[in-house]
């Protein structure tokens, strides 16, 4: 079976590894990177919790061959705040008990600081469509809209 | 997952010689992204021994107007589509479709392309580029043609693609002044809609709004693949429409309509919506037209 | 979001009561390897799991060599492999956990294979060869019950039958000048925690093994793995990794059998094995909500006095028991809503299909019961002209009247006040006059539906929690139980109660990942017992501790401990404010001493005594009471509903945690919305058609309703402070209101679950064409 150079940048760091043509982004994420914040929810992208960014663009790691990232900038969870330094995302759902089982968390802060990265004064509706494509079942969605608006309105403030 | 091997062609040449020799089978498919040939292995619905990654061919994303016609890339994602300025206030129905298109990151990778060879009713791209009457531009090595988006589309998850062909591009006419194109779609829920019934449909008409050309189409007519209703568009021909006898339009589609249940919805509930769509954005495109 | 909640036994606290953060949240925030899959180790093997694709058929033949000779598997298993007892069970000894000689559904494991890399012993799967021999199948619960239907085990299909008797119906139904009947059916509603069942397993070297898994009760898995692999439990260790949701499946059978497979592989090939199941199988495979068949009969006078309640309640349990006895014992004691019945007469039946497996589900069996007694209770109130408040207040329990069991319901009943508090904030009386006026293609309605809970196992059975505080050598004092977090909050919750009790602050506790080696059998982290009992238990063992602590404060400080304070980590004699001693000070003081702050213990609940005859007695020790409104907006030419607002009044007796109480209602809340009106796992000749989260819908942000959450607290006899269960709850009536909401805005009394937009526009026809 077919290997390949995978070159391309995770969290600012330029990487070239030899991958299996089947591998998907979230095992080499996962598994050859050591980066294990980015989780498998249903391995059919209906669910989102495999989220990250791409060239700027939210996309599903579980739908997107390792080979096909190839020359790309790929951010995770793990460039997003350090214990001492959290980013305001992190701080308000940890205040607003956003955080529940926490497994779809790591998509639902990547997918909202990219909404508050374009959108730094975002109403209601538009946090609820930026996180349409990620399932929660634990916190029914309210909490996590409440840490957006919070965090929107602390990263406002600092500005 | 199982495992398979993955051709990256270097470029768009190398791409055609490679499928002139290894021609698409069921064991070797193209792919622009991972969404559909994942799902289906997942499912056990296919066993790919090769898969070619089509996603670094930049040169098919783009989205331009020549002389009136509008020609997408197949690989253009959607969101790509309708950020481009040529999706302009006349084609706002790309923009209804994207609304709905699965979620944020589904309309980030799926593209164009993608959606027309996947040939389901679950692609909502489907209705809109048939009523837009788009064609599909289909290119092998050393030959090139053009054919009508229907004569592509053959059944579910068939279209007549010759095994070392590849689909390039879509074309279709930019919306005119008399002109108007509109979507809408039904599903269990608000986000990450498949679609029980949705519906497209394309309206020209003269000054005291005498039909003169409409094109309907819905995720299912009479088989499992979006398709146009002709019948009913036909006997529409030359009537006049207007928001208030949009209701005769039912028994009318009615009589065309063969819908089949699934697991998701009965057969009548496709059908007693259908009609509910077919108003709905008739008078949509008659609101429109109107405004203008 | 959250109204005061009223304040009524206790004075102001320090910790209790007050929003404070999780401990478990920093790790989930910053994405922090820590759930199962994420702590695999470096040369584990992968195990996939063959599946029977016969809902009902003797294996005639099983034979895994072309699978054992595929390049890169390193191991196949099989019944016959199994070291000891092929059982993998969470009452009943009904069920192997590999097939032998017989499967009784589509997707029970029959043979696993093990490989370093997963997509080999994917492809090794297909290599397995399976002779089946069909045997006859039903798959509907009232089918099964006659005595024709194919037997699924051999007691025949009724895995267990409960009756409730009080006083006597046929009396009742003299009384009763108007007699309604109802048939209510339920669908499988899947729980979709969102990380899938996963575990691994490493076998140590003296022969004992190590088990790692997103796991709700580590004690039973440990049994189970005993069992399996013939150890003794103390040589099996049970850890639960962060576990990224639960609701029920993961705590009974199902980690055992995924450990289970995983443990046989390991202990054979002695490498660590991980089985993780994909979206797929984890909706095939794991419990799901029973399905219910519910008809109703009640007797009502023309005033409106309830005077008889006869129901008969079926539930499909699939091919094997897993908890359905105690399902349908639950949905039994609730069945005729909280109301004041003098004549009950209740069946209900356990019963076997060639379904897949029903078990424990958030909420268990109340979501059904409730969902027909509140549509019930609508239809009785619309027959009697009466408004459906009204007639759900002449009558509901209050303090002094007797449940269906018989059971006096005490002070702690803040029932009324809920109903009235979700009539005012709803605007019930206004909203669904105007709504009667509309006419056009949009429709609104506004519903209501009321609950009660017991807390706690009750008659599940007994009813113990166990914790552990020690000071580490980090001075932090650990806490160790069994009961487990999976996104309730609950054991940061006892940790506040500790906390609370020994006046200390949070950050001085830490919690510790659930360990059978480092804590002592505490039940099962289920039926919402985890505040209630495991609060009684953090409340017993730090007092225990603080009491110590004082101890030695009092010896450094020469007083007597009674007149030792705490405040802010400083003990201080009580006479003498300005002497005082610090908390490392006294960690200091009893390590050089050498005296012991490490304290264990149980708290035991009281036993529930009841007639197991008749249901007659004390079922529960306290019970959680609700009421919760829900406004629609029906499209009648599409069938589509959306909610747009709820309104949802919770007893909770004391709220530990309010925003952590308000995470439980609001996410409670959306998973009954999706049973409500678009979940189904919808199975076709056993075959399950939608096993994935295209097609099998659960609620997105988009699909919420405004949620207006309301807490009151009439403190119960039994948890800490007065706490009363609030984890199953809230899933329990979002179907009834909004089933009940649709009446109103429509006038089609929708009978089965979910309402998809199919069977509204149904309803909706089938009304037009007789009006």
């Amino acid at each position: 079976m077919a290997k390949h150079l995978l070159k391309f940048t995770v969290n600012g760091k330029d990487h070239a590894l030899i991958v299996d043509s089947h591998e998907r982004l979230l095992d080499v994420l996962r598994d050859r990177l050591g980066l294990r914040g980015t989780k498998e929810g249903c391995s059919t992208g209906d669910c989102g919790i495999c989220a990250v960014i791409m060239n700027g663009r939210l996309v599903n790691s579980c739908l997107t061959f390792a080979i096909q990232a190839r020359n790309k900038e790929l951010t995770t969870i793990e460039a997003i705040g350090t214990e001492k330094n959290l980013h305001p995302l992190q701080e308000a759902f940890m205040k607003w008990n956003a955080c529940q089982c926490g497994f779809c968390i790591p998509a639902m802060i990547l997918t909202t600081k990219l909404l508050l990265d374009h959108s730094p004064n975002p109403s209601e509706q538009e946090i609820k469509a930026s996180i349409s494509g990620i399932l929660c079942r634990c916190t029914g969605y309210y909490k996590i809209i409440q840490a957006v608006k919070s965090a929107a309105v602390e990263i406002r403030g600092n500005d | 997952m199982r495992r398979f091997d993955m051709y990256v062609p270097a470029n768009f040449d190398d791409l055609l010689a490679y499928i002139d020799e290894h021609p698409i089978s069921n064991e070797i498919h193209l792919i622009a992204n991972g969404s559909d040939i994942i799902n289906r292995i997942q499912r056990r619905q296919l066993k790919a021994r090769t898969l070619v990654d089509l996603s670094g061919l930049g040169e098919l994303n783009y989205v331009k107007k020549e002389n009136g016609t509008i020609r997408v890339g197949a690989l253009t994602s959607i969101s790509d589509l309708i950020d481009s300025p040529i999706i302009d206030s006349r084609l706002e129905v790309f923009r209804e479709v994207a609304s709905k298109f699965g979620g944020p990151a589904i309309r980030n990778v799926a593209t164009v392309g993608g959606n027309i060879c996947a040939a389901s009713s679950s692609e909502d791209l489907l209705p809109v580029l048939l009523v837009l009457d788009a064609k599909v531009r289909l290119r092998s090595k050393g030959n090139e043609r053009v054919i009508p988006i229907e004569e592509f589309l053959k059944g579910k998850r068939q279209t007549a693609l010759k095994p070392n062909e590849i689909l390039v591009e879509t074309m279709f006419e930019e919306v005119g002044n008399r002109s108007a194109c509109a979507f809408e779609k039904i599903g269990m829920r608000n986000s990450l809609i498949i679609a029980f019934v949705n519906c497209a449909v394309y309206l020209r008409v003269e000054e005291s709004y005498r039909i003169e050309e409409v094109r309907i189409a819905f995720n299912r007519v009479a088989g499992k693949i979006p398709a146009r209703a002709k019948v009913t568009e036909e006997q529409l021909k030359g009537t006049t429409i207007t928001t208030s006898n949009v209701s005769r339009l039912e028994s009318v589609i009615r009589g065309e309509l063969r819908t089949s249940p699934d697991f998701r919805a009965s057969a009548e509930y496709r059908s007693d919506v259908a009609c509910v769509l077919l108003k709905r954005v008739m008078k949509r495109c008659i609101h429109e037209l109107e405004r203008r | 979001m959250v109204d005061s909640a009223e304040k009524r036994a206790f004075p102001e606290m320090l910790l209790v009561g007050k929003n404070v953060e999780r401990l478990d949240v920093l790790d989930k925030v910053l994405g922090k390897p820590i759930y199962t899959m994420d702590i695999v180790p470096e040369n584990a093997l992968f195990v996939k799991v063959v599946r029977s694709t016969h809902a009902h058929a003797r294996l005639n033949r099983v034979d895994t060599s072309k699978a054992r000779r595929y390049p890169g598997v390193v191991e196949v298993i099989t019944a016959e492999d199994i070291p000891g007892i092929n059982e993998s069970t969470a009452l009943l000894p009904d069920k192997p956990l590999l097939a032998n000689g017989k499967v009784r559904f589509v997707g029970e494991p029959i043979a696993a294979v093990a490989s370093h890399d997963p997509a080999i012993a994917d492809e090794a799967v297909d290599l397995v060869e399976v002779e089946y021999e069909p045997l006859p199948t039903v798959f509907s619960p009232i089918k099964a019950l006659e005595s024709q239907a194919p037997q699924i085990h051999d007691n025949g299909n009724i895995a267990k039958h409960v009756k409730l008797r009080k006083g006597n119906v046929e009396d009742g139904f003299r009384q009763a000048d108007l007699i309604m009947e109802g048939s209510y059916v339920t669908q499988f509603q899947d729980p979709t925690p969102l990380e899938p069942e996963a575990g691994f397993v490493i076998p140590e070297p003296d022969g004992s093994v190590t088990c790692v898994g997103s796991i709700q009760s580590p004690f039973h898995v440990q049994t189970g793995i005993a069992k399996i692999l013939s150890l003794r439990p103390d040589q099996v260790r049970v850890i639960q990794a962060v576990t990224g949701g639960a609701f029920g499946p993961k705590s009974d059978e199902i980690p055992v059998d995924v450990l289970g497979m995983a443990a046989v592989i390991a202990v054979k090939t002695h490498r660590p094995t991980a089985l993780a199941y994909t979206r797929e199988e984890s909706m095939i495979g794991h419990t799901k909500r029973h399905p219910f068949v519910i008809n109703v009969k009640a007797g009502v006078t023309k005033e409106g006095k309830l005077t008889a309640w006869e129901t008969r309640l079926v539930a499909d349990t699939g091919a094997y028991a897993s908890l359905g006895p105690l399902v349908i014992i639950r949905a039994l004691f609730h069945a005729t809503g909280p109301y004041v019945i003098p004549h009950v007469k209740s069946d209900a039946y356990c019963v076997y299909t060639n379904n897949t497996i029903a078990g424990s589900f958030r909420g268990f069996g109340g979501p059904q019961a409730h969902f027909a007694a509140e549509s019930h209770m609508d239809e009785i109130a619309k027959k009697l002209g009466m408004d459906p408040v009204d007639f759900r207040l002449l009558n509901i329990l209050r303090p002094g009247t007797l449940m269906a069991t018989s059971q006096m319901v005490d002070e702690a009943c803040g029932l009324e006040e809920c109903v009235e508090r979700a009539v005012n904030e709803s605007g019930w009386h206004i909203k669904r006059s105007s709504f009667a006026k509309e006419n056009g293609t949009r429709r609104h309605g506004l519903g209501i539906a009321i609950m009660y809970h017991g807390n706690s196992l009750g008659p599940e059975g007994s009813d113990f929690a166990s914790i552990h505080m020690k000071v580490d050598n980090d001075g932090k004092i650990g806490f160790r139980t069994g009961m487990t977090e999976y996104g309730t909050g609950a054991p940061s919750g006892l940790i506040q109660i500790a906390a609370e009790t020994m006046h200390l602050p949070i950050s001085y506790f830490k919690l510790q990942p659930p360990d059978t080696d480092h804590c002592i059998d505490t039940g099962p982290t289920v039926a919402s017992r985890t505040i209630t009992i495991g609060g009684r238990a953090s409340q017993l063992i730090a007092e225990k501790l603080g009491q110590r602590m004082k101890d030695i404060a009092a010896e450094l400080l020469e007083c007597k401990s009674s007149e030792i304070e705490v405040s802010n980590g400083n003990y201080s004699d009580k006479k003498n404010s300005e002497r005082s001693v610090s908390y490392s000070a006294i960690i200091e003081s009893s390590r050089k001493r050498g005296i012991e702050l490490d304290v264990e213990g149980t708290f035991t609940a009281p036993r529930c005594v009841y007639d197991p005859e008749t249901s007659q007695g004390t079922t529960y020790l306290q019970f959680t009471y609700a009421a919760v409104t829900a406004e629609v907006d029906v499209d009648t030419e599409t069938g589509k509903i959306d909610v747009t607002k709820m309104v949802t009044v919770y007893d909770v007796g004391k709220a530990i945690n309010p925003l952590g109480v308000e995470g439980q209602i609001e996410g409670g809340t959306i998973q009954g919305l999706g049973y409500g009106i678009m979940e189904d796992l919808v199975h076709k000749d056993g075959i399950v058609q939608n096993p994935n989260l295209a097609d099998y819908y659960i609620p997105t942000s988009l699909d919420i309703p405004e949620i207006k959450t309301i807490l009151l607290e009439y403190p119960g006899h039994l948890g800490p402070y007065g706490a009363k269960a609030i984890g199953e709850p809230p899933i329990v009536l979002p179907a009834a209101a909004i089933v009940n909401a649709i009446d109103n805005a429509v006038g089609v009394r929708l009978t089965e679950l979910p309402a998809s937009p199919d069977r509204v526009l149904s309803a909706l026809r089938r009304k037009n064409v007789h009006e």
